[in-house]
């Protein structure tokens, strides 16, 4: 055995009390929702018999909550008058761009447990390319052939750092992919007269349209598609062997499988949709693509932490995370705190308490409660 | 073009011994439990701001409104702040997690960039500069055979820095309580075989590393500014520094200290500023993948 500290061994104790206490609030819970969880049976045996094989079978109260939660993003235009004071139709196309990243960062480091802290260098490279189209090339490119082309530069990027990187493990991946991050923003400022360095580069980009319930479908509608192929692929076999790497990875390499084809495979998928969100960046923002709005390290750890709040290895966790977070840092919290930075301390607080007491993820939690809620084996 | 070697030779050797520094704390946290602590260079800014804070009036936190101590006295008082802030950042976060490297890694960069935001908080975006040797005790700046204008606390920097490795030296092999951190750092199963508290080891180790860290801050902040972001050159200068010389050990740390302190400033003067960066980068990735072990590294093969 271990020796634990006097610290820990504390706050083991106040988990365990908590629990306990927690307990008859959980079994009134269970009282009301259980009927709930009844009544929404059937429509989900609906769905379990139909799509259920590809994207996993759920409990009624699951499907009732996913479909509510599903909804809500998807009439977000419809409802966010009631809140006039908000600015949500801004706030959630932002959050779905987010989305996208954390989704996209989930599908290569949540599953593989490869951690990758240079996703940010990806949808970098997908807003630098668009970036330097139009400053460079001809300014009156429109998003038709400028988002094709930063796809690609993301792709090329994912492939560029995949294959080397891969070969290290654990920590040593982390720290490349880290290092990928300082590499490309060290690059930007050594070639400052070509990218213009910090300041990025402020070519007046037209958005899509500039009706505002519009532009959120034009970011919600690709996220919710990608959702859609990332689960699938998810719970594909693909997705599974992903999963045994993440477990063992040399159990993998014995079942005849090569883990480095699927764990290049699985970088190089979860770059298209790195650069996918990059260029929905660069439409949405319409602002400068300098290193802070897309490359610097920030970035990529607040892919992360959306990913980790949400629930690592989930998909539909961090879709969720990157709408929580957005919420809370822009809207909630904006009602307590005027100032930007406390703002993002109590965030970053948030995530290291779910890092430390909750690694599995907010949704994860309430997911597999709901669940339990009918008593079945879960 | 080669007139001014001199001037970048002892530049060079200067920069050299605080990245040492900045380095050491950051190689000795790894050695014990494994951890890459990304907190680091939250650290130094944290030693950075508490010496401000102590010695000058730039920042005003209501309970510290208008102390102005000594230099002297603010030094040690920083430190201490510092390494305490250390040991804290083990016990109530990293002890938690340290069994999954992963996620120790996620949490200390979190750790560092909500001091970002505190630091924003408190003290603004605007950066600040402070003395560390007063006026009236030292000249500004010192002259060196034929190098002129050398800055003073850049000196008094490298003599404090081979103090400290002097003093880390000696505690690590000559006392006890030191040998049993290296022990820890060799074979944790051999040191536990042995009668040391691990458990110990580990936050004395934090409360070390946080000491050189500060220092380490101080200086770095009295050489060039204190801003919110200074964090992230030094702590990616620490790693590359730590990957080269070789995880988790002190040597190594040192040596490579001085290899990328000549090579940033060799590049800094004769490609450009810009490129003093990529270059170090770049050896970095090629360190990590021809000899991931390192210069003095030894793998790490402990079940």
């Amino acid at each position: 055995m271990r020796r634990r500290s006097a610290f820990v061994r504390l706050t083991r104790r106040t988990k365990a009390l908590l629990r306990r206490a927690l307990l008859p609030v959980w079994n009134a819970l269970r009282l009301v929702l259980g009927p709930v969880d009844r009544v929404l049976q059937p429509l989900a045996n609906g769905y379990n018999r139909s799509l259920g094989r590809h994207f996993g079978e759920m409990t009624g109260l699951q499907f009732g909550i996913l479909a509510l939660g599903f909804g809500g993003i998807a009439t977000v235009p419809f409802w966010s008058p009631l809140f006039p004071d908000m600015s949500l139709n801004s706030t959630l196309a932002l959050a779905a761009i987010w989305a996208i990243f954390a989704m996209s960062w989930d599908i290569q480091s949540g599953y593989t447990g490869y951690i990758s802290f240079g996703h940010s260098v990806l949808s970098g490279a997908a807003a630098y390319t668009i970036g330097l189209l139009l400053l460079h090339h001809d300014p009156s490119m429109g998003p038709a052939l400028t988002i094709p082309l930063g796809v690609l530069a993301a792709l090329v990027m994912g492939l560029v750092i995949a294959v080397p990187a891969l070969r290290l493990r654990g920590p040593y991946f982390s720290l490349i992919t880290l290092v990928g991050v300082l590499l490309f923003t060290n690059l930007v400022f050594a070639f400052s007269e070509w990218t213009q360095g910090e300041l990025g580069i402020n070519r007046p980009i037209d958005p899509f349209t500039y009706e505002p319930w519009l532009r959120y479908y034009y970011m919600v509608i690709p996220m919710f598609l990608i959702a859609i192929g990332l689960t699938y692929v998810a719970r594909s076999n693909v997705g599974m062997v992903l999963v045994a790497i993440r477990e063992n990875e040399t159990a993998v390499s014995d079942a005849g499988l090569d883990p480095t084809k699927f764990k290049v495979s699985s970088f190089v998928l979860s770059s298209i949709p790195m650069g996918i969100g990059g260029s929905l960046l660069v439409y949405f923002r319409g602002g400068p693509v300098s290193p802070s709005n897309v490359v610097e390290l920030q970035n990529s750890i607040e892919m992360i932490a959306i990913a980790v709040v949400g629930g690592m290895g989930s998909i539909v966790g961090p879709l969720f995370g990157a709408f929580l977070l957005f919420f809370l840092e822009e809207e909630l919290l904006r009602e307590f705190f005027e100032e930007s930075s406390i703002r993002t301390l109590v965030l970053w607080l948030l995530v290291l308490g779910v890092l430390v007491f909750a690694r599995n993820g907010v949704f994860r939690v309430l997911w597999h409660g709901l669940g339990a809620v009918g008593g079945d084996e879960e | 073009m080669l007139s001014g070697l001199p001037t970048v030779l002892v530049n060079a050797a200067l920069i050299s011994a605080l990245y040492a520094l900045i380095a050491i704390g950051f190689t000795m946290i790894f050695g014990v439990g494994g951890i890459l602590n990304l907190a680091h260079g939250a650290l130094l800014m944290a030693g950075a701001y508490a010496y401000l804070l102590l010695e000058r009036d730039t920042i005003s936190v209501a309970s510290l409104e208008s102390v102005t101590l000594h230099p002297f006295l603010a030094f040690p008082i920083a430190v201490a702040v510092v390494a305490l802030l250390s040991y804290l950042l083990y016990v109530v976060i990293v002890q938690f997690v340290e069994d999954n490297p992963v996620t120790t890694f996620l949490a200390t960069i979190v750790v560092a960039l909500a001091a970002t935001e505190v630091t924003l908080h408190y003290a603004g975006s605007a950066s600040h500069t402070y003395t560390l040797i007063p006026e009236d005790l030292l000249p500004a700046t010192v002259g060196l055979g034929p190098v002129e204008g050398i800055r003073t606390v850049e000196v008094v920097g490298f003599a404090v820095s081979w103090i400290a490795i002097g003093a880390l030296w000696f505690y690590v092999t000559k006392t006890d309580s030191g040998r049993a951190i290296r022990a820890t750092s060799m074979t944790e199963r051999g040191a536990q075989l042995t009668g040391v508290d691990v458990h110990a080891v580990r936050g004395r180790t934090w409360l070390i590393a946080g000491a050189l860290a500060g220092i380490g801050g101080i200086f770095l902040g009295a050489s060039s500014q204190a801003t919110p972001t200074m964090w992230l050159h030094p702590l990616s200068l620490a790693f590359i520094i730590v990957v080269i010389g070789g995880i988790g050990s002190i040597k190594g740390s040192i040596v490579a200290a001085y290899l990328i302190g000549f090579l940033q400033t060799g590049v800094g003067e004769y490609l450009g500023q810009n490129f003093r960066g990529i270059l170090s980068l770049a050896l970095l990735v090629i360190v990590l993948f021809v000899l991931p072990q390192g210069l003095f590294g030894r793998e790490f093969h402990e079940a």
